[in-house]
Parts: structure tokens; sequence; C-alpha cells
């Protein structure tokens, strides 16, 4: 497919939850494309709408309003969302699995073999540095190693379309910029375009495009992007 | 901050108060319902027992004392409501010539009843024929002088002429027994059976009668005073029997011996207050599980949330929060959700009574039911405080803050699993079995006239220690199964979750804590169902062979004694419509030394066409056994224990016992050969008996008469064939069935009062099944809802999102329900032998109410299930809710 196409388009994406008096509008008339091989910081306020935008750009909530779809993700009649790999805020781990197993653990879900996916996890884990962790419980890893491994769980199916949701959250300075190191240095690697949600201005810095969000709206004015760059 | 604290309880964490409260309330609710019933049970049996007793004292006046005394004495105790003089005469024998035919009969008893008696002791007496207004004759002797209403008979008097009385009715003395008791003697010196021959006088005419008698010979007349008592009594029969017997003892200390007072009502209630011991040992048998189970839900559920409450713990304690204050926090949910369980509990205690019992108090008074409903709540706030501050209290003790982040950690075996306490809990359960299960061992101890009565509560022990052995020893295998058997887990799941069966089974193996709890606590709820369940259906069963023991058969046709009915006459009653089989029952007494016994003739090849016979009626082999024996040896003899102990027989020693026959009415020497022992046999007494060939019996006295007729229905339509059958025999011979006896054996400790007390386990059963399983399984996934929500999020289907609820739900209902039926099994195995005191006969082998079973088993699995398939579809609603968590 053409690395013209969006890899996924929004269009007057609204997203409420909740009726009547109590209705909350978490994301309001969202119009965006997320290009082939594009490197993207959505930043905002806790509460601005990121995390509510990643879940249905990942395919994993569904808009109340308007169109979102995955133009570059078609291919071969199989599940668009099959193509996108998430970051979760905070720790995502399966507590019950070691590291290793829950790397592998969306290779499994697809079907692929226990053994050839632990095979294809440990390649992911050796490129991210991170095997010695691999016989580990979640509970046995700090937070940066956490971080490292749930990169390495949504790159084990080589994505074309990384979704980070506040990666860095809740790992300090040092930690995060290592993270945020991990993470777009493996995008550079795969060819996969890279959506970050942060409200950290450091981490947001790192990406060449930056959009802002405030009370459920986009701006994906191009000037915010000229507007950082310069500020930092 | 503790209204916040309890604010936010209320509304985020409102599922696991809820579920914490559920387990809470069903312990209190079982408890207060337990309580409750047996209280009432208790002033049920006081009420019962004393209700049999027609004559409650039988004050006998000692010779040389003037009876007016006594009776004055007698009338001013208190709580006395009447008391009568009643004489006592002794017959040297009845006569009467009816249809041209004379009729004699031998000694015999004659009363005199003052004016009210009947009135006032309306259970002495049941008017068969005629009326109650002039002299009596009770039926037996009617049967033996052939004399109805209206016809004349003669008083025969020691020295003196005959004394000529017209019968004004034929009746009943249902408390023959005690009525002719010897009073102030032994059980043991008291007569085998109640006088042939009984008539009963006016006062007036028994004055006349035997006034000149009783200056001539004092020794064949005397007085009692009968007495009835005030029936306000203490509601427990223990407390009852002490009440009256002390009252007894009274009287006869204030008469200085002058009188003996045979306390009937003491009797009856010393008989009862045994009952009510049993029924309290049954209420601590079936009932404590119940509430020890309902107390271990409760801690699962609220270990379901242990980490969750850890996590907060730890951040609270981050916060700077001391930890008295989280203490404090803890208490505050304790406290709500003992109270709120309590409350509920006693509510479903409530509403269960007005539904199953009539009355929400389950017909004990008001205090009972108070102390029952405050005890209840008490244990409610107990095990409230149990689960929930002691977890807080540990993990102050011992978790850092680092540690309150972790969901899941490497499973660490329990340390009783490296002592082997589970075999050794299984080994002592054994061997305190083995103790208290010995010959002699009595579970319950009330000897008569005693007022101390004791229960043995070591017994307790052997099942206890086999439930907590069983429990653990479900963890060991659940365990072993999880970890050695983790490979042959995902084996089996793959052809049900497919390509994530490693993973699932590598899931349970790391949190297999949960699940072994889970499991355990399935196993623990099978097996109290399973033992309860089966004991109950043990004890109807036994009820029922009591009754046909009791009674003989169906229907028993049992003739006068002195009349002689031949054998032949069962062609007659096997036209009845209604009746299978009839089988004559020979019956004689026959002296073994100096000991008279009942001696029943039998044919041993038809004999169980129209009677059952139990295995456990036997000593040395099995029914089948035992009749082959002697149907071998023409001769041969069955006796008792007693018997072969007294008289030191072995195995085909001779026994020469002199019979009673029945033409003759002499004794004479008939040798037989001891071939078994018998302990029980239908119609036979409790004592000492003998059963034999009853064709060798007729050949060797020349009388082939029969006793009775056992009667064999089918076990439908009793009451039809009895009454068609009274129809056709009119006096001549009783005619019991099985449905009356059944109300017979069950006076005290009653079927009904089993069955209340069941109907209240077997349904707890049911809800703790159920609960156990699916309450901690659902409150299991949902704490681990985050795991779920992160799979769906990387993709899983919904068939793998199953596969991993389905994999712990299959695990926990397969594992529970297997070790849940067999400690169930073992459990009730040992029930019943150490509960063998309330079965009578002892069962030969375990009632399995299957059908019972297999419902509480589909609740249970059910229940998991349901709660897996919940856990999945909430998962749809709430993923990014849950995803908003991570």
């Amino acid at each position: 497919m053409s690395e013209n196409v969006p890899l996924l388009t929004c269009t007057g994406v609204s997203r409420t939850f909740g009726t009547g008096h109590t209705a909350v509008v978490a994301v309001h008339s969202v119009d965006c494309e997320i290009p082939a091989r594009g490197l993207i910081a959505v930043t905002g306020a806790s509460g601005s709408g990121k995390s509510t935008l990643l879940h249905l750009m990942a395919g994993l909530d569904r808009p109340t309003v308007g169109d979102l779809s995955w133009p570059g993700l078609q291919d071969d009649d199989a599940d668009p969302r099959a193509q996108i790999g998430l970051v979760f805020q905070g720790a995502s781990l399966m507590p019950a699995l070691t590291a290793i197993e829950n790397v592998a653990f969306p290779l499994v879900l697809r079907g692929i073999a226990d053994v050839a996916a632990r095979e294809v996890a440990h390649d992911t884990m050796d490129v991210l540095g991170i095997v010695e962790l691999a016989a580990k419980l979640p509970e046995e890893l700090s937070g940066g190693q956490l971080q490292r491994v749930a990169i390495g769980r949504a790159l084990v199916t080589q994505p074309r379309l990384l979704l980070a949701d506040e990666p860095t959250g809740q790992l300090d300075h040092g930690t995060a910029l290592d993270a945020m190191e991990v993470i777009l240095g493996s995008a550079a690697e795969t060819g996969a375009a890279l959506l970050v949600a942060t409200h950290d201005p450091v981490v947001a810095d790192m990406l060449p495009v930056r959009w802002r969000m405030s009370a459920g709206g986009l701006d994906t004015d191009p000037s915010l992007t000229v507007r950082a760059g310069a500020s930092s | 901050m503790s209204l916040l604290w309890l604010k936010g309880l209320l509304t985020r964490r409102a599922g696991r108060l809820l579920a914490a409260s559920a387990g809470i309330a069903l312990a209190v609710a079982l408890l207060a319902s337990l309580g409750s019933f047996l209280a009432a049970s208790k002033a049920t049996m006081t009420q019962r027992a004393a209700a049999g007793v027609a004559v409650d004292w039988q004050v006998q006046v000692q010779p040389g004392t003037e009876p007016a005394t006594i009776l004055k004495a007698a009338a001013g105790q208190a709580s006395t409501v009447l008391a009568l003089p009643v004489g006592f005469a002794d017959t040297t024998g009845l006569q009467a010539t009816v249809g041209g035919t004379t009729q004699t009969t031998g000694p015999g008893k004659v009363l005199g009843l003052p004016p009210g008696y009947l009135a006032g002791f309306p259970r002495s007496v049941r008017l068969l024929a005629g009326s109650l207004h002039g002299v009596l004759v009770a039926q037996q002797t009617a049967a033996n002088l052939h004399v109805q209403p209206g016809d004349r008979v003669r008083l025969g008097r020691t020295g003196m002429h005959p004394f000529v009385v017209t019968v004004a009715g034929v009746v009943e003395l249902p408390q023959a027994d005690s009525l002719f008791q010897r009073v102030g003697q032994p059980t043991q010196s008291q007569p085998q059976a109640p006088p042939d021959n009984v008539v009963l006088l006016p006062q007036a005419i028994f004055t006349r009668a035997f006034s000149e008698l009783a200056k001539t010979r004092p020794d064949l007349v005397s007085t009692q005073i009968h007495v009835r008592r005030d029936r306000q009594l203490p509601s427990d029969p223990s407390a009852a029997y002490t009440t009256v017997t002390q009252a007894a003892n009274n009287l006869e200390v204030s008469v200085a011996g002058a009188a003996l007072v045979g306390d009937n009502l003491g009797t009856a209630l010393g008989a009862a207050r045994e009952d009510a011991l049993y029924a309290q040992v049954l209420f601590l048998f079936l009932g404590v599980p119940g509430a020890v189970l309902s107390a271990t839900l409760t801690w699962a559920v609220a270990g379901a949330g242990a980490d969750r409450r850890r996590q907060e713990q730890s951040l609270l304690r981050s916060r700077g929060c001391s930890g008295r204050r989280l203490l404090l926090l803890a208490a505050l949910e304790a406290t709500t959700v003992g109270v709120l369980g309590g409350v509920i509990g006693l509510a479903g205690a409530a509403l269960i009574g007005r539904s199953a019992f009539g009355s929400a108090g389950f017909g004990t008074t008001a205090t009972g039911a108070v102390i029952s409903a405050g005890l209840a709540f008490l244990v409610g706030l107990g095990i409230a405080a149990a689960t929930v501050v002691l977890p807080a209290r540990h993990e102050l003790a011992v978790a850092t803050t680092y540690q309150g982040r972790s969901i899941v950690r490497r499973p660490q075996r329990p340390s009783w699993m490296r002592f082997g306490l589970d075999g050794l809990l299984l080994v002592g359960s054994l061997a305190i079995f083995w103790a208290t299960s010995r010959s002699k061992y009595t579970l319950v101890l009330a000897p008569e006239g005693v007022p101390t009565i004791s229960v043995s509560y070591w017994a307790f022990l052997g099942p206890a220690l086999l439930w907590a052995g069983c429990a653990m020893l479900a963890w060991r295998i659940a365990d072993l199964v999880l970890d050695r058997g983790k490979l042959l887990v995902a084996w089996v799941l793959r052809r049900f979750v497919g390509s994530v069966s490693t993973t699932v089974a590598l899931s349970m193996f790391r949190q297999r804590r949960v699940i072994i709890r889970a499991t355990v606590l399935v196993t623990l709820a099978i097996s109290f169902a399973v033992s309860t369940a089966t004991f109950n259906a043990t004890y109807r069963h036994q009820a029922e062979v009591d009754a046909q023991l009791t009674n003989g058969a169906d229907v028993t046709v049992t003739e006068s004694p002195g009349a002689h009915v031949l054998p032949g006459a069962a062609a007659a009653l096997a036209q009845t419509p209604g009746v299978r089989a009839v089988q004559p029952l020979q019956h004689r007494y026959a002296y073994v030394g100096a000991d008279l016994q009942d001696l029943y003739g039998i044919d041993t090849s038809a004999i169980t066409s129209a009677t059952s016979l139990q295995d456990a009626y036997f000593q040395g082999g099995s029914a089948d056994q035992l009749l082959s024996r002697l149907a071998h040896r023409p001769d041969g003899i069955l006796v008792s224990a007693e018997t072969v102990s007294d008289f030191q027989l072995t195995l085909g020693d001779q026994l020469k016992l002199r019979v009673l026959s029945g033409t003759s009415q002499q004794y004479v020497t008939v040798v037989f050969h001891y071939v078994g022992i018998v302990n029980e046999f239908p119609t036979a007494p409790k004592d000492s008996f003998l059963v034999a060939n009853a064709s060798y019996i007729a050949a060797r006295t020349g009388d082939p008469s029969v006793g009775a007729f056992l009667v064999d229905t089918g076990g439908t339509h009793v009451g039809r064939v009895a009454a068609e059958i009274r129809s056709q025999v009119g006096t001549t011979a009783k005619v019991t069935d099985v449905n009356s006896a059944r109300g017979l054996v069950g006076s005290s400790l009653t079927s009904v009062d089993l069955s209340g007390l069941t109907t209240i386990e077997l349904g707890f059963a049911i809800v703790l099944a159920a609960a156990a399983g699916g309450l901690v399984a659902a409150l299991g996934l949902t704490e681990r809802r985050r795991s779920l929500a992160v799979a769906a999020a990387l993709g899983a289907s919904r068939q793998q999102l199953r596969g991993f609820t389905l994999g712990e739900s299959g695990f926990v209902a397969l594992a529970g329900l297997v070790c849940g039926a067999l400690a169930g099994w073992g459990l009730s195995s040992m029930l019943v032998k150490v509960l063998t005191g309330v079965f009578d006969p002892p069962p030969a082998h375990l009632a399995v109410p299957w059908g019972y079973l297999l419902v509480v088993a589909a609740s249970s699995a059910a229940a998991i299930f349901v709660a897996s398939g919940l856990a999945i579809h909430r998962l749809r609603g709430h993923l990014q809710e849950d995803l908003r968590e991570l």
C-alpha cells in the first residue's frame, strides 16, 4: 500500500459517555490523520481526552459520532487493529505471566504456537536489551523495566502503528527518557508510525509533530509543532 | 477521614462489601435458624413427652397408711391439678357365660375408679364399644370371655364368693404398662407385660366388691393416688425433668415413706431429655459446619479483595496514614460488613422461619428467639472481625510499601504442607473415630433417675478433623495438579480454549493460590451438602425400617392371647384387596433358664415375602445367611447376644427351653440348637427374644396356632388395607399399620423434627455450594478484570477470554466436586457411625439422595460458570473503565 495513504483518519469523531445531564463529552469533533511513519505527540492536561482518543484509534472503543477508519492498515482482509501496537498507561502486564510470556502474549492470541511465539518474543526482548528479564514476573520488575517489557509486547507483532498512552507517566525523569528512546528507536527500526499521548512537555519535544488536546478537542495545527519546537 | 473512607467503600467497593456481607448473612441466618429451631424443638419434645402421659404420678399408698392422708398431701403439692384415689384389687379369675358356653380366665386385676376419673385422666382409657358409664372390661379380657356390653361377668375373690357385674363397655388401656407398674420397683423387676384380664369398676361398686376383702387380705387390695400435674413446664426437657422429679421426691419425703411415687411424667421427660440432647448433638454436628463454611466463605471473599486492600493500605501508608488509623479503617469496614450481614441474616432467618415453620421465631418463645438471634448476630460480627481486621493487621505487620503494588507473587506452599498436617489430621480423625465407634461407646448418656446427662463431645473431633483434613488434602491435590500437572492441564484445556491453553495453564499455575482457595471452598461446601443429605436420607430410611420393625410389616394382625388361630387363616387375609402377601408369625413364651422370653416361630422360606429383614438385625452374618442356617437345621434357634453371653453359648450348642403350649397352657421342654444371634426382629421387644422354625415348634408343642399375621401391601394403600382387615376381624384381633407405628417411633426426636432441621440444612447446603463456587469465582475474576481487559485490548477474542475464565472455573468445579464428593462420603460414613445412637436399628448401609446431590452439584457448577460468563459479559461494557484503571 502506498505510503501516501494515511494509516488512520478521524473525521468529526466524538465520544460521549453517559446520557442526559450526566453526559460527558470526552472527545469532541476530532479531525486528524496519522501518516505512515508519522511521529506524533498528543499533549494535554489530565482529563483532556487523550486516553479516550487513543482507545478510539486502537479500535478498543467506538466513536459516538463521526467516522474513524484505518485506510493504510487494511491489507489482505486482515483486521486493521491487528497492525496496531499498544502501550498502556501504567503497569499493564499480565501479572501471572513472566516477562517473556507477556511479550509473546499478543502472538499467542493470534494463534501462533507457544514455542514459536516465545522465540519471536525473545528476539524482540533482545533488541530492546531486556532478555535478562525474561523469566521474571511483573512484580519482580522495576517501573522502567515494566515499561520496557510493555513496549516489547507492543512491538512483538511488528505493528505499523504504535499508540502509547502516557508511557512514561509513572517513571522518573531519567527512566522516562530511556523508555522514550526505546520506543522511538523501535519505531524507527520497524518503520512504524508512532503516536504518544503525554502531558510531559519534555517527552513531547522528543517527537517531531505535536498535537494538543483540550476539553476533548484536538488541535492539529502545524504551527503548534513549530511553536513548540521554538519553545524547546 | 473515617466517614470519607466509609463512603468510598460503599460507593466504589460495594460489590466486595456486599459479597462479604452475604457470607456473614449466611452464617447468621443458619445459626439463628438452627438456634431457634433447636429451642423450639426442645419445647416441642417437652410438650409431646408430657402430652403422651395419661397419669402423671401414680402414688402407691403403703399398707397401714390412710389413703386420705396421701391424697391430701398429693393434692397439696404445688402444681398438682387433680388428685384422685384409685382402688386396685387382685381377682382370682373371671368367668362369663355367653351363648351357652362358659369362659374362664386366670387371675387378673380390678380397678376402682372414682367419679370424674375418666374426665380427669382422659388418656388412660379408650372406649371401643358400649358406654363409659358403668363397668368396663379391657379389650383382651372381653375377647377372652367373649363378652360384650350387657353381658355379666363374675369376679373371683380370694376366700369369698364371686361378685357379679354387668359390662357397660369394652375399653382399651393405652398405657397399661405404666398403669400396672410396680411402683417404686426398679425396671428389671417390673412385670413383663400388663395383666391379661382387667376390669374397671366405678368406685362405689369396687367398694362393695372389695371392702371386705381389704380387711381380711390387705395384701390383695391397695390404693393409688393418681395425680395430674400442671403442664406449665420449663421448655427444655432436662429442666422439666428436674422440676418434676424434684417435686415427686418432695412428695415422698413429705409423707415420710408412707407412699411411693410412680413418676410417669418424669420417666417420659427423662426419655425426652436424651432425645433433646441428641437434637443438640445433631445441631452441633450439622449446624456448626455450616456456620464454619459460611465464615470460610466470608474469609475467601475478603481474601479475594486482599490484593486491592493491600494496595489501598500501601497507598494510605505512603500518604502518611498511621498503622493505628489503618486498623481503625479496617474495623470500620468489618463493622459495616458485620452489621449489614447480621441484619440480612436475621431477616433471612425470620423469612425462613415464617415460610417453612409458620413463625419467624420457628415456634420458640420470644426469649428463645431473641437469644438465638443475638448470639448469631455476635458470631456474625466475630466473623467480620476475623476476616477483615485480622488480615489487615497481618498485612500491616509484614507488608512493605513495595509489596503493596504486587498483584501476583510467586506462590509459596503453605507451611502446613511441609509438615504434612493434612495427613496428621486424617490419621488423628481415624484414631478418634476408632476409639469412639467401638462397642459400648455411648455418645449421649442419660441414665434413668439421674438428673445429670452427658454428651461425649470428644466424638465431635473425629468428623471435625476429617473435614479439615480433607480440605487440606484437597488443597494439596489441587496444588499438585496445577504445579506438577500444568502441562497436563494445558493439554486438557487445548481442546476447549485452543492456542492460549498453555498461557491459561501457566496463569492458573501462578495464580493457583486463588484457584485452590476456591476449590477448597467448593470441596467443603459439597462435602457438607453430601454428608448432611446422606445423613438425612439414612435417618429417614432407618425411621421407615424402625416403623416396619415395630409394627412387623405394612399391616400386622395380632391375635388376642389365648385365641387359637391357625396359619390357614392367612388365606382369608390374602383375599383382601391390596394385600400382596401374608405370613403367619408364631408367638410363644419360653423360659431360658429362669428368664422368660418371647419366642417367634417363622417360615424361613417365606417370611421375607411379608416383611423386610435387615442385615443389622442379625450378628455373625447377613439376614440371608442366618435364615439359611435356620432353614438347614429344623431345631435351630436364633437367640439374643445377651443370652449367648449369659449362658456362654457357642454355635451348635443344645438349648433346652420350656415353651408355653397354646393348647394346654402348660410349659413343655423343647430341645433346640443355637445357630446364630438375632438383635432385632419384626414385632419383637427390645430386650431378649428367640426366633425358631414355626414347623418345629408346632410339632414339639402340638400347637400350630399363630400369634400374628404379617401383611405386605407393597407399601401402598396401607391405611385402606388395614381398615378393610379391621372390619373383617372385628374385636377378635388387633390390627395395626406402619403409618401409626411411624408416629409412635418418632414420638420425640421425631422424623418431623429432623426433617425441619434438615430442611434448613439442605437448603443452606445448596446456597453455600452455589455461593462457594459462584461468589468466589466472581470475586476472583473481578479482582483480575484488569488482566482480562489487557487481554481484550491486545486482541483476545471472546472465545480466548472465555478460555481464561473457563479454565479456572472448570478446574474449580471439577476438582471441588470430586474432592467434595469423596470427602462427603467419608464424612457421611463417620457421622452415621458416630451418631449411631439416633438410629434404631443401626443402618446396614448409607442411603444416598442422588437427586438432591445432583441438584447441589449442578447449582455449584452452574454458579461457577455463570460467574465466569458474567465476568466476560461485564468486560464488554466496562473495558474503557478497566483500562483506565491500569
